[in-house]
């Protein structure tokens, strides 16, 4: 205990340990100096913040660190310089202010940080970014050939990553990076264009009131898919409504005949106008669905429209993903691509990392799910969870973040859903949530086994020790350091 | 929360492979149970006894810290009172801790440790542990009365002659020429009581046979010579349990880069029976052995004959040759305690890793309350006769 305490502690008073900590923790936040504050105020071992990730030195963090070493130590030489003055007899009070000054400097520097930041983004980023978002709308405007929007509280880089890969096999397709999503990376993006692009495919974030209208104004699409509705980010939108609000506001810049929505997210059905064009497991714009098969690495199913059938087969697991492949099927004859190439893109793409991504270890069928941040993403892991087969079924998550008021019924919901996948076993990593999965697993009578784990670095990286062949194994959603 | 002592490293040939085995395969599940406390009891090479958390970590192994380590802890000591307790010198003031210990896992391999000398040990301390007992790991580690007692109980083995260093120092010619008059080569010459193909050879005629009876001789007092069995395909069935037994899946070697595997083949180039890495030993088997039906079921049958014949307990593995042609199967060996749990074998059962040291746990608790119902006193008036 003294130990720990001491552990947590000693590092505010090695000024090196302490700048790494600090740049650590804002980078964590991504600079959001509420977060930050908030985080450092209730963190109770600074020796465990760092667990998952380093800091990665770009160029703020690595300014970050050496400033705040640099004033620690110059605080700590100016403290021992004021004792040095009381033990010469040349400075009464000496003692107590070099004392203080050296105390002090941990709790001074973490809260002082936050200002030259505040002014920095201020004064310099925001209006630098600024000048690059006007750029950007200005090449968006310009642009001649088709916009797509992704849109929606869960499955945007997914959607966004597999219509690429279909469109990509007739049209030179420009689509955004990985998961950026909001306006500055949206910025980036436009200026890396070449000019030759026929199609442009943008994933527009969600995480606060107003962010969808604003990335519609600068990109100004054609086409939008809206994937999915969920509590996600109620931290900042504080109800669904006002979540969905945003994510449809969407349709102020797009005809609503252009506009394809995931009907199977069951928060969405109220918000749907008339002339949306829908899709779900059943299909989509006149394609039926059928002859559907499940597998333990991919889908199969059939997709046929008047007297034509396309027999499908893909790498993306759940059932749960047949809306959107239809979709983006459906979207791509519509564009004027063949079927064969589409079906072969469809063949040969991957689940993006950590999305349904499924792989094996020690024998065992791990699917990896660890990015998966909604409710909606839950309820489809768990839907797969129970449909296919295996000699043990272990289910792994430590629940979701910013979920706002929805906090409780949400985490109720999820252990209701894990009960409906009847795991032999369920690993809950511990903090805020646990206590309500809990709940809501006994509340739908779980009959498995629960485990708790108070480690989960430690838990993952020894994963291959509790699994063996004939295991399935689902792990949704990871926290990352800045969540307790 | 039990506390489980973990033994290893030893004053064998197979020290390093004992870390190897108790630090990936042991400690670490036995600790995501979350049921145990783990003291991880280090045998020096030197004969020495450490207890430390940091014996825990392989780094300091391959790091060689290990020495720096070992120079600054101070030996533990052993009490047998009311069952085995290990005694830890703290550097303040002398102070002693006593830590009693409920179970001891026996990660070693090799001469005492594999060999019984450990089991006997534990016996003394009336401890419950995990493996075969002191009989069982005995007859096991030695080649020659493992065959013998296997031939008195039906079970196949190839044709062999047993000799001694002192035999063969008295009277060399007359040894070579009984080898040959009894067997055919090639043969193998093996000492008795090693593991890990240590001074194993495999001779094709009289020079090559004298110089490994030499090799043999300088590593073991009692030396077998066996004929080769003729298209060989070499197995092994790694069981689990007591009386009620649970066979990990039929393995198979695949190494064909050399025609039998020494020490450096097993174990630094490549493994054939996975007490080195488990990679190694999966990289070059076939799980389960892709041999026709017939052929499985009675080397699986053989594998459950030997386990229980030789009345092994918690774990061991056997060690088989079959005939391919003559679709005849030969018990080789037997390995009382496999390198790595050959935790790789029953991942690919479905038994994790966890599971399995869970399971080893239970069947040494089980086993000792079984040994505790045997009456091992006799209350005689001998004394009081006159």
């Amino acid at each position: 205990m003294l130990k720990n305490i001491l552990n947590s502690y000693l590092i505010f008073y090695s000024p090196r340990r302490f700048a790494k900590l600090i740049a650590y923790m804002l980078q964590a936040s991504e600079y959001d100096l509420k977060a930050y504050l908030k985080w450092f105020w209730s963190t109770q071992d600074f020796s465990k913040v760092q667990v998952r990730k380093d800091l990665n030195l770009t160029r703020i963090a690595r300014i970050n660190k050496t400033f705040l070493a640099l004033i620690c130590e110059i605080q700590i030489l100016v403290g021992l310089g004021l004792m040095i003055l009381y033990f010469t007899g040349h400075l009464m009070a000496g003692w107590g202010y070099g004392l203080g000054l050296i105390i002090i400097y941990p709790v001074l520097w973490s809260q002082l940080i936050v200002v030259p930041i505040f002014f920095a983004r201020l004064l310099i980023i925001y209006p630098k970014q600024k000048r690059a978002i006007n750029r950007s709308a200005q090449i968006f405007k310009n642009f001649n050939g088709l916009k797509i929007a992704i849109v929606g509280s869960y499955g945007k880089t997914s959607m966004k990553e597999l219509l690429d890969a279909v469109l990509r096999t007739k049209f030179k397709v420009a689509s955004t990076a990985g998961n950026q999503n909001v306006a500055t990376s949206h910025a980036v993006f436009a200026n890396k264009l070449q000019g030759n692009e026929e199609i442009l495919i943008i994933e527009f974030g969600e995480g606060q009131p107003g962010d969808v209208a604003k990335f519609s104004k600068t990109v100004l699409p054609d086409r939008a898919i809206i994937t999915g509705l969920s509590p996600a980010h109620l931290d900042k939108y504080k109800t669904l409504n006002k979540a969905a609000e945003d994510i449809f506001s969407v349709d102020h810049y797009v005809k609503h005949n252009k506009i394809l929505v995931n009907a199977e997210s069951s928060y969405i059905k109220p918000y749907c106008k008339k002339a949306y064009q829908l899709y779900d497991r059943s299909g989509t714009l006149g394609w039926k669905v059928g002859a559907v098969q499940v597998l333990n690495n991919g889908l199969k199913f059939e997709l046929s429209k008047k007297q034509q059938t396309l027999k499908i087969k893909s790498n993306l697991l759940g059932r749960h993903q047949i809306g959107p492949i239809s979709a983006v099927i459906a979207l791509a004859l519509e564009l004027g691509l063949e079927p064969e190439p589409i079906l072969g893109a469809l063949k040969t793409f991957k689940p993006y990392q950590h999305r349904m991504e499924p792989y094996q270890l020690n024998g065992a069928y791990i699917i990896d799910d660890t990015y998966n941040g909604n409710i909606e993403g839950i309820k489809a892991g768990c839907d797969l969870l129970r449909e296919l087969k295996a000699n043990r079924k272990i289910y792994i998550t430590p629940g979701l973040v910013d979920q706002g008021p929805e906090n409780e019924a949400v985490h109720l919901r999820i252990g209701s859903y894990i009960a409906d996948a009847q795991p032999d076993i369920v690993i809950l990593m511990q903090n805020s949530v646990t206590n309500f999965i809990q709940k809501g697993l006994e509340k739908a009578h779980f009959k498995g086994k629960v485990e708790i784990i108070d480690d989960p670095l430690f838990f993952y990286n020894n994963l291959k020790e509790i699994v063996a062949k004939g295991d399935l194994v689902l792990m949704q959603n990871d926290w990352p350091d800045n969540y307790r | 929360m039990k506390r489980v002592a973990v033994i290893f490293g030893g004053q064998s040939t197979e020290h390093d492979v004992s870390i190897v085995t108790a630090l990936g395969s042991v400690i670490r599940p036995l600790e995501l149970t979350k049921l145990y406390q783990i003291e991880p009891i280090y045998i020096s090479k030197d004969g020495t006894w450490y207890c430390d958390d940091r014996l825990k970590d392989i780094a300091v192994y391959q790091s060689g810290e290990i020495d720096d380590i070992l120079t600054k802890l101070k030996p533990i000591s052993l009490d047998f009172t009311n069952g085995l307790a290990i005694i830890k010198s703290s550097p303040f003031a002398g102070r002693k801790t006593y830590l009693k210990i409920d179970l001891v896992f026996p990660a070693m391999h090799g001469t005492l440790g594999e060999d019984g000398s450990l089991m006997g040990l534990l016996d003394m301390a009336n401890v419950p542990y995990v493996g075969c007992g002191l009989r069982a790991s005995v007859l096991a580690m030695d080649k020659i009365l493992s065959k013998e007692v296997a031939l008195n109980h039906d079970i196949p083995v190839t044709k062999y002659v047993a000799t001694t260093k002192f035999e063969l120092e008295l009277k060399p010619d007359e040894i070579i020429k009984n080898i040959n008059t009894m067997l055919k080569f090639p043969l193998f010459v093996k000492p008795a009581h090693l593991g890990s193909s240590i001074g194993i050879s495999r001779v094709k005629d009289n020079q090559e046979l004298t110089n490994a009876l030499e090799v043999a001789a300088h590593f073991d007092q009692n030396i077998l010579i066996e004929e080769e069995v003729a298209n060989l395909i070499e197995v092994t069935l790694p069981i689990i349990g007591n009386e009620e037994l649970t066979p990990g899946l039929l393995e198979r070697p695949l190494n064909h880069e050399a025609s039998f595997f020494d020490f450096e083949t097993k174990y630094m180039g490549g493994s054939k029976k996975g007490k080195g890495s488990k990679s190694g030993s999966q990289g070059y088997s076939e799980i389960p052995a892709k041999l026709p039906k017939e052929l499985t079921d009675l080397a699986l049958n053989l594998g459950l004959k030997v386990y229980q014949t030789f009345d092994l307990k918690g774990i061991a593995r056997v060690d088989m040759l079959i005939d391919s042609k003559k679709s005849k199967v030969y018990f080789n060996e037997i390995n009382p305690l496999p390198g790595s749990l050959y935790s790789h074998n029953f991942n690919q059962a479905g038994i994790s890793n966890v599971e399995l040291v869970k399971k080893l746990v239970n069947y040494a608790q089980e086993n000792y309350k079984y040994l505790k119902s045997l009456n091992r006193t006799f209350n005689s008036n001998y004394l009081r006769q006159r």
